[in-house]
Parts: C-alpha cells; structure tokens; sequence
C-alpha cells in the first residue's frame, strides 16, 4: 500500500472522505435550495431556471459525475464504519445511557444515512431519470406533489436530511480538524441553522406545491 | 558485621564526580550481554528501567498493577524539589542539602543527601525535555513555589498532579524502550522471593496474577523499586496494592532493613469514616497556608462548628507556635492533632478530628481567591464527604503517607546482598527520620535515572560472561518455598477473612507505633501482633485457588508479611530510645513537646539482620558522620 | 447520622476470557452512604467470602481518582453517574434505597474481559508503545528553561496529559473508539516545542497502531468527554486529526 491508501484507509482517513463528501453535498444541497427556491417564482421562473441549468451542458455532466462519485465514497465508507464499530463492541452492554453527549443526529448518522440513500434514489428516478422530452420540469413536479403519500414522504425525507445535516455539519470540521474556541460554536450554530434552513426549506415546497397544483 | 556504606573520600562537592571517574565502567558492546531485573515501576523503578535500557541493557521490568503506568508514584500531588535558583532568592545546592539533612533530623547519610541535590537539577532539565507540562510564567519559563515551609521557592510542579506527569514521562520513556526491544514488561506480576545464586541476586520467583502461575526469571542483578510500607497501618495513603513483600523477602534472603520504625505522618487527610473504609486520602498540606485549625474548648462538645462561638475555639497551632502558627511541619501538626483528640476535644462522629477552617481566610481574601488557589481540594473533599468546605470548617485527620524506612543500601544503592540494588522508597533512603515536601518525586527519579544506571555498572563489570539460568537449583527451591507458602495459605480454611486481620493489625500499629510512642506501648503491641499472626496462620480464610485470578489470596500473602514484619517495625522503635523525626518516644521530648534527639547514641543507621520468623534480628549500625553541618535541635516557636 | 440504604446489584461474572459470562444478583444490605462504590464491593466480597462463594474480581488500586486502574459500567454509565469521577471516588450517597444497579466491564473488542470485571487494557499501552513519547535520554536534556514554552500552551498541554489511562472513552464510546485517549497523548505532546520533532512520526504511528487493535472509529458523538473522569475535551481529536493530516499528507514519514 501506498502513503494515500494507507492514509485514506485508516480511520482518520476514512472520517476524512465522509467529512470531504458530505460537505460537499452541503455545498450541493444549499445550491439546490437556492434553485428550488425559484419554484415560488412561479412556472416560468422554475422551468428557465431548469433550462438555464442544463445549458451549462457539459460542466453539469462533470458536476454529475463527481457528485455520484462523492455519493458512492460517502455511502461505501459510510457502511464500512457502520460496520466496523458495530464489530469493534461484539458484546453489547446492558443498560445503554448516555452521558449527555449523543444527540439526535449523531446517535442515528447510519439510520438516517441509509434512508437518505433509499430516498435519493427514488428522488432521482422519479425527477431525473425520467423522460423530460414532451413535458417541463414544472408539470413534473406538480403532478408528483399532487400525490398526498409521496408529500408526505418527502417531508419525512427532509426531517432525516435535517437531522443527518445537523450533525454532519460540524462534525465535518471536527473531523478535518477545525476546533477553535472562537470559532467552533459558531460552526456548531451553523450546523443548526443550516439543518432548519433544510428541513424547512425542502420541507415545504412539497407542501407549496400541493397546495398551488 | 561492619557496614560499609562505601562513601568514596574527598571534599563533599566532589565525592559525586571522583566516585563516578572511580566506578568501572561496562562497555557498550557488553552491555547488551546483560540483563536486568527491575521490579516496580513507579518514580524509581520506571525511570531506572528506561535509562539502563537506554543505556543498552536488556530490562525485564515488573508491575503489580495492568499497566507501568498505575504505580503509586501517580498519586503524588505537591511537586518536585530542585536546586535551580530559578526564583533568584538563595537557594543552592548546599540549601536544598541542608534543608534536606536538617528536614531529617540529622539521620541521613550526608554524602547520599549532598548527591541528591546535585542531580536535583538535572531532572528538571530531563523531565522537561521529556515534555512533561510543569507550570509556567507569562514569560514562558518554570514557574517555581514554596512547598513544605521552605524559605525558597524550589518546587517544580504541574497543576495538582505533579506525581502523575513525572510517573507518565518515564512510564513513556520505558514504552520507547518496549519498542526498542531493550525492556520487556510483565504487568500483573507479584514478585514472591528473591533467589540467590552462590550469595548474588541473580533472579526472583513471580506469581502471574491472571493465571495464577509461577514464574521463574534469572537476570545478572535485580533492582527493588517495590515502594514503602504503609500499608502495614492497614489505611493510609497509600494505593491498595501497595505492600512489603518485596522488601521483606529480600529482607529474609539477607538484605538488611533500616531504620523501619520512621513512618511519616501526613496531617491534612481526610478523616475515617467508618469501619469499612479501605483507604484515606490526602489532601496537599499547601491547604494550612490558609486554613485555623482549631478544636473546641470544651471536651466532648457536639455542637456544629458554627454555633461554637469564637471565645470557646481553641486554635492550639497558634497557641502553642506562635511565629510558625498553622505552618509548622508535618510530624509537629500531626502529633498535636492526635493530641487534642486524645483529650476528647476532637470533633465530628468518631471524634477523631479536627477544623480546618477557612472561614476568615474566606473574609479577608474572597470567596474568588480561595477557589482559585484550592478550588480542586475542595472539591475532591466535597465529592469524599459530601460537605461544603466553603460553608463548614473542613475536618481533617493525620494519615501515614511515607515510610523512610527501608533496606540498607551503600553509596551504590546495593544493599547488603550482592547485585541486589534498591532505590526510591523501598531503600532507606536520603531523608533520615522524616522527609520534607517535595522530596520524594526528587529521590526515587535521582536513583532511577541519574544514580544507580552509574553504579550498577561497577557492579555488573566483575561478572561479564557468567550466565544464569532458571534451571540452576536454587531457583528450583525458592520455588517449592513459595508454593509451599502459598499452599499453605489456602489450607488455613479459617473464619476470617484476610482483610479483618489486616485491619486488626492496622490498628495496633496506628494505636502503638503511630505517631507518638511509649515503650509499654511498643511492648504491648508486639504481643499483639505476635498473637494476632499466630491468630492468622489457624484462622484466616482464603477462597479460591492459586491457579486463577484470586485477589483474595494475593492479599493474604502480602498480610502475612505485614504480620511479620510489624514486629519488626516494633523492634526498630523499642532500640531507638530517642526521638527524631517521624519516630516519637514521649520518654524523650524537649519542655516544649518536641522531638528530642540523642545523637551520642542514637546517630545512626539501624540495619536489621534476618535471624527467624520469631527470632530476635540482630542489629547492626552504620554511624553517621557529620563533618560539614552542626546538629542542631529543630524548633519551630 | 450515617445514612444506610439497600440495593440490589446485577453484576457480571465471568471466569475467565473465553468463558461466556452472565449477570448475577447480589443483594446489597445496609449499605453507609458515606462508602465509596468500590467499598461497597468490598463488604460485599468479604460476605460472598464468609459465605464460601467467589468473590467478585475487580480491578482498582489507588483509590483516590488518579491511577486509572477502577472502572465499570454501573446502569450504563462508565465509572457511573457522577460527572468527572472515577468509580473510587463514587460515593453511595448518591444512589437511592431499593435502587437496581447493573455493573458490567467495559465493553469493547479490544479490551478482553479477564475475569468477572477485570478487564485487559493493555492494548492503550501498546499505543503508546506506538509513539507516545519524546525520543530523549537521560542526561542529554539542555537546561529546562533553554525553550520557553507560552503559559497557555502549557495549561493546554497539560489538559490533555492528565488522561489516566482508564478507558472510560472507549466504555462511552458508542464505537468503542480510543480517538480520546490517543488524541490527548498526541496533544499534550504536539503542543509542546520539546515534541515537535517526533510530532509527525507519532501521530501516524499510534494512528496505525489503534486501528490495528481493534478499537472503533471515531465519529463524533461526544459521549467520550462527556463520561472523562478528567474532563478531557474532544479539541484534543481535533488536533489529533490535524496533527494526522499534516504528517500524512505533508511530511516525509511514510
């Protein structure tokens, strides 16, 4: 083995590929919200901003690729920690308690992360693997929000999102080192915002979109 | 036999330097060829491991405990004793020689404690190096403070926990060396005898504590770093796991023991609670720079401290040492303690206490300032009594925290039997009748990395190409002695456990041969304990066997000794007709209660020979000669 | 005055590493309030001894909160309930009469259970084997106050150094990872000028040598500061990372 798969395999390493990604797909989320956003433009302003989007051709291939290679990165090491720690306690203890440091989102991170998995897929073929050639995204979207079951698990989807969010944040630069006294409640602040901003965000253009449909 | 304490001659600044040219020297290629037993691994016994390894030795290093790093050199709080003279307000190394012989009561070896303060410095330096994070300056230099009573600031230290970092930094040090493959360490090993080949220490016979077995291992010399024995009191500040057996086996294989009635008294523990307490904690005497201690006026008054009015307290400390107050030294305040007890003014449910009050030091200062500069004690306290010292006087206690005491050693650290080396606690050491703050850390890391890696050399020169093996005889019957010991102590199949007879034993000693003695007393207890032992070989009772984890057992071996051994501890204060130190007869003390020494016929080591388990053993003295200080009384008005 | 309370204790018992274990009732009766837990094992040791069965083996030596050789989980909680206290310094008044208490070893692959609640840590010693420590021998050290060392930087070097060793991390850890203890080693020595030179060596060394023992990996959940008996905090991790990420990628060392 080389310097970087041994550095990348060991633990800290590992930690250092989920914190690389999922900031990533932070970047990408906030970026995909703010698109999103246009959707209370109305019609017009959601499809030129769909458009405008794919006329970057090429470059969205690009950013398509890298994204699915970061998706893989994150799930296959994801589960292999998932794994790892559950083998690094083979008996368990009985009585679990916890001291006070375990949150919501840190105590569920493979749960949440596993269910992120299952709902983006099915997000991506029911918004991106589809056949776009006679409609517009617009109508897509609306015809989807019209129905009471897939609102429903969308806005569960973005409670996990906002969960997982919530500790991956800030867990991310504590992994990459980032702790400052200054500066770390600051990142833990953003954590929490950026995770309701999500939440909320995503969370209620379903609901939007239902209504108006 | 005449003991030689092999102090090379010279002018006194210069025995070090002349006897270190003098000491033969074992080549580098040769020291490989040599192996080591180094069996404890605190202060001493870690420190030494790691610089003979350093040096190209091969150490089997030995500990009672999981790890190198849980000796009981951890626990140590205060700091360390350097002459640095970093504060610039006059120490030197003469000072800290002095204060340290005079600390002692004129009954250490002059040249041993001269020689300690000389390497002082260099543990500083090396513990520094080391990356052990001592306080600091703004200015990013050490720090310094004032520890004990000394008139200089001498004490290095990090936080409260000096013990630990500096125990840490050579624990590192010997795990460099683990890696290096110079140490092999045997955790969870209990060293059981000492053998002999041909009158040399040449290996010891171990008990593997998990699985039960022992163990055979054969070196070309063996080093004791096995720690005091205070633990013979049954509570004391001492770790659990601290014991005698060690020194006591080697005791009886030939080495002489010292000085074993010197037993130093802490002042400010915590007090006993009840009958199962298994052990008391101290807290740093730094506490009586603030804090009255007082009592009340009145026997056998049970009002809390708060509703005893100011005109019925009697601060006794200030009373009786007006210059020196609350800050006269350990065995002065611990005696006075027990004192006032002894005439039922003591406070709390036993009644065998005393305030440590900070209320006016609280007045004066704030609550602000107080906490700063004590706020860990206090804590510790309120977690172990569940009272708020910032609200209620404190109540505290003397503990036996130290023993001076020890085997016999020369100038080399050998003791009487050849290539049987011992440093730190467990030999006789350098602070004579009582040991000052902040001297202990000093010592036991001055043997281990700047002494005996010297002289151990001139010792191993004489014997390159002699190989030992575990197969050779004598290994075998140490062996069948220890089993034999052990068997015996499953087959007793009494009525009372171990712990019972240690706690029995514990209080005679503490009631007899604590911290003031009487010869009646001294007489009374040594009948006790001579019943109490025959008492444990009929009636303890010892579960489990000996081919398994069995705490129980480990504990009934070291209590046998302790039975044994306290005898000794008895014998040692009956000879010594005098007062010094840690060792108080009431028959000799001064108009003003203090320690009166004999020095025309008591200035000296008293070394005691192996004769029998009931024999009496036979005593022999090192003198002590004094050629570059005064003896002088110690007075503290 | 003395207050004494009943429990019932559900304790671990195991003979030896390959043995399976189970949980055994023990009925704890008059019980001071001003014991220590661990003094409470002991009366209950010296009854189960009266009685002729086999005392329960557990591991403890100071008594005083510093050696690190206590510890059990007690309802969950490593060392129990008490924020920054080891299980010595645990005193009984601080549960209540007829309380349940279930005491169990620490659990992590890496630390075999020896016997009952005797656990084998030495794998933190192997870490440390690893590089926890300045390459330096004695007599070779310059003056002590050749390199200063800011104040700050000392007090922060010396949060970390006060790890006792015990395992309470790895206990807490829902991972079972030893990211605290290692990252207080490598912190108390990389903030210090004295371990700068080894500092990239270290950090890789130890790295490797906890991964190869069998602990887990770290992510984040805290539990192992919040359940330090010295109040150890995760910044130390993060320099861990840190100091890993800038020998890994930055350094020679391979």
């Amino acid at each position: 083995m080389n310097w970087l798969t041994k550095t990348l395999g060991s633990s800290i390493g590992k930690k250092l590929m989920m914190a690389v990604t999922g900031l990533s797909f932070c970047g990408f989320l906030a970026v995909h919200l703010a698109g999103n956003l246009t959707i209370y433009g109305g019609k017009d302003a959601f499809n030129s901003y769909a458009e405008h989007l794919h006329s970057l051709g090429p470059l969205i291939t690009a950013a398509e690729i890298v994204l699915l290679v970061f998706a893989l990165v994150h799930v296959l090491t994801g589960l292999t920690l998932f794994y790892q720690n559950l083998a690094a306690r083979p008996v368990r203890y009985r009585i679990n308690r916890s001291a006070g440091g375990r949150t919501i989102g840190s105590g569920t991170m493979p749960y949440t992360g596993i269910f992120l998995l299952i709902f983006v897929v099915l997000h991506l073929m029911n918004f991106h693997f589809v056949d776009k050639t006679d409609t517009t995204i617009y109508n897509l979207v609306s015809a989807a929000f019209s129905r009471p079951l897939l609102v429903v698990f969308y806005i569960v989807a973005m409670v996990v999102a906002a969960i997982h969010v919530s500790h991956g944040l800030w867990s991310a630069f504590q992994t990459m080192g980032a702790s400052h006294p200054k500066y770390t409640p600051f990142i833990k602040a953003l954590s929490t915002v950026f995770a309701i901003l999500v939440g909320i965000g995503f969370g209620f253009l379903p609901i939007y979109i239902s209504i108006i449909a | 036999m005449v003991l030689d304490a092999k102090v090379p001659g010279g002018p006194l600044a210069q025995k070090w330097d002349r006897h270190r040219f003098e000491l033969k020297l074992v080549s580098p290629a040769n020291k490989r060829k040599f192996t080591i037993i180094v069996v404890g691994t605190g202060l001493a016994g870690g420190s030494a491991a790691a610089t003979l390894a350093e040096l190209g030795y091969n150490v089997k290093s030995f500990c009672i405990q999981d790890s190198p790093r849980r000796a009981h050199s951890i626990a140590a709080q205060g700091g360390i004793n350097a002459a640095k003279n970093y504060p610039n307000d006059g120490d030197s190394i003469w000072r800290l020689f002095y204060d340290t012989i005079k600390g002692g009561d004129f009954r250490a070896r002059e040249a041993n404690v001269y020689r300690l303060a000389q390497v002082s410095n260099l543990i500083i330096d090396h513990c520094t190096a080391q990356g052990i994070p001592f306080a600091r300056e703004y200015g990013g230099l050490l720090a310094n403070r004032s520890f004990g009573g000394a008139q200089v600031s001498r004490t290095f230290y990090a936080r409260g926990q000096t013990g630990q970092q500096l125990l840490l930094g050579a624990y590192s040090a010997m795990m460099r060396q683990v890696t290096a493959g110079k140490i092999r360490v045997f955790p969870r090993r209990e060293m059981l005898d000492l053998v002999l080949v041909n009158g040399h220490a040449k290996g010891i016979i171990t008990r593997n504590l998990i699985t039960g077995e022992l163990e055979r291992h054969a070196a070309d010399a063996v080093v004791l770093a096995t720690g005091g024995y205070a633990n013979v009191y049954f509570l004391s500040t001492n770790a659990m796991s601290s014991n005698v057996t060690a020194t006591y086996r080697a005791y009886k294989r030939g080495a002489f023991f010292a000085n074993p009635c010197f037993t130093q008294i802490h002042p400010t523990c915590i007090p006993v609670h009840g009958t199962y307490q298994s052990k008391l904690t101290l807290m740093s005497e730094s506490l009586r720079n603030d804090g009255r201690v007082w009592v009340p006026k009145k026997p056998g008054d049970k009002r809390p401290p708060n509703e005893i009015p100011e005109e019925e307290r009697d601060y006794y400390l200030e009373r009786k040492y007006p210059s020196f107050g609350n800050l006269v030294p350990r065995d002065v305040a611990s005696r006075n303690a027990k004192a006032q007890c002894d005439q039922g003014k003591g406070v709390g449910e036993t009644g065998l206490a005393v305030y440590l009050d900070f209320a006016d030091a609280i007045k004066r200062d704030g609550r602000e300032v107080i906490e700063r500069k004590y706020g860990n004690l206090f804590a510790m306290y309120q977690k172990i009594t569940g009272e708020d010292p910032y609200q209620t006087p404190m109540k505290i206690y003397p503990a036996v925290h130290y023993t001076m005491g020890g085997l016999w050693v020369d100038y080399n650290l050998m003791s009487t039997i050849d290539g049987l080396f011992v440093i730190g606690e467990a030999n006789f050491s350098d602070h004579g009748a009582n040991r000052l703050g902040a001297s202990a850390l000093m010592q036991g890391l001055a043997d281990g990395y700047f002494i005996l890696p010297y002289t151990i050399g001139d010792y191993l020169a004489g014997y390159l190409g002699e190989k030992v093996s575990t197969d050779h005889s004598s290994f075998k019957e140490v062996e069948k002695e220890v089993r034999e010991k052990t068997d015996r102590l499953l087959a007793i199949g009494g009525k009372r456990t171990v712990d019972d007879f240690h706690r029995q034993l514990g209080l005679i000693m503490w009631d007899y041969c604590g911290m003031s003695r009487t010869n009646e007393g001294l007489e009374k207890a040594r009948r006790m304990v001579r019943e109490l032992r025959a008492e444990f070989w009929e009636n303890a009772l010892v579960p489990g066997n000996d081919r398994d984890l069995n705490q129980s057992l480990e504990r009934a071996g070291r209590v046998a000794d302790f039975l044994e051994f306290a005898e000794l501890m008895i014998v040692d204060a009956l000879a010594r007709q005098e007062s010094c130190g840690g060792h108080f007869n009431e028959a000799y003390q001064t108009e003003d209660n203090e320690a009166l020494r004999d020095d025309e016929n008591f200035c000296h080591v008293a070394a005691w020979q192996y004769k029998g388990v009931d024999q009496e053993p036979e005593l022999h003295k090192e003198p002590l000669v004094f050629e570059n200080v005064k003896l002088t009384q110690r007075s503290y008005k | 005055m003395t207050k004494t309370i009943n429990l019932t204790l559900k304790v671990w018992r195991q003979k030896s590493p390959k043995d399976k274990g189970h949980f055994e009732t023990y009925h704890a009766r008059n019980i001071s309030t001003d014991m220590s837990f661990l003094e409470m094992l002991d009366v209950i040791n010296e009854q189960l001894t009266l009685d002729g069965r086999e005392p329960i083996a557990f591991d403890h030596d100071c008594r005083e909160g510093i050696c690190g050789m206590c510890g059990a989980v007690v309802n969950g909680r490593p060392h129990g309930p008490e924020k920054e206290t080891t299980l010595c310094q645990l005193h009984m008044r601080h549960f209540k009469d007829g309380d349940v208490l279930a005491i169990e070893p620490w659990r992590a692959r890496a630390f075999k259970v020896v016997k009952d609640l005797v656990m084998d840590r030495t794998p933190l010693d192997e870490i440390m084997q690893a590089g926890g420590y300045i390459s330096v021998n004695a007599g070779s050290a310059p003056d002590a106050n050749t390199i200063p060392v800011p104040a700050e930087t000392a007090e922060l070097a010396m949060d970390a150094a006060q790890c006792i060793g015990c395992g309470a991390c790895v206990a807490a850890c829902p991972n079972a990872s030893a990211m605290l203890f290692v990252g207080a080693k490598v912190s108390h020595l990389a903030l210090l000028p004295q371990g700068r030179p080894e500092a990239a060596r270290r950090a890789i060394r130890m790295i490797r040598e906890m991964d190869n023992l069998g602990f887990g990996n770290c992510s984040n959940e805290t539990e192992c500061e919040a359940e330090c008996p010295k109040g150890i905090s995760i910044t130390n991790i993060a320099r861990l990372n840190r100091e890993f990420f800038k020998a890994s990628f930055f350094a020679s060392e391979k």
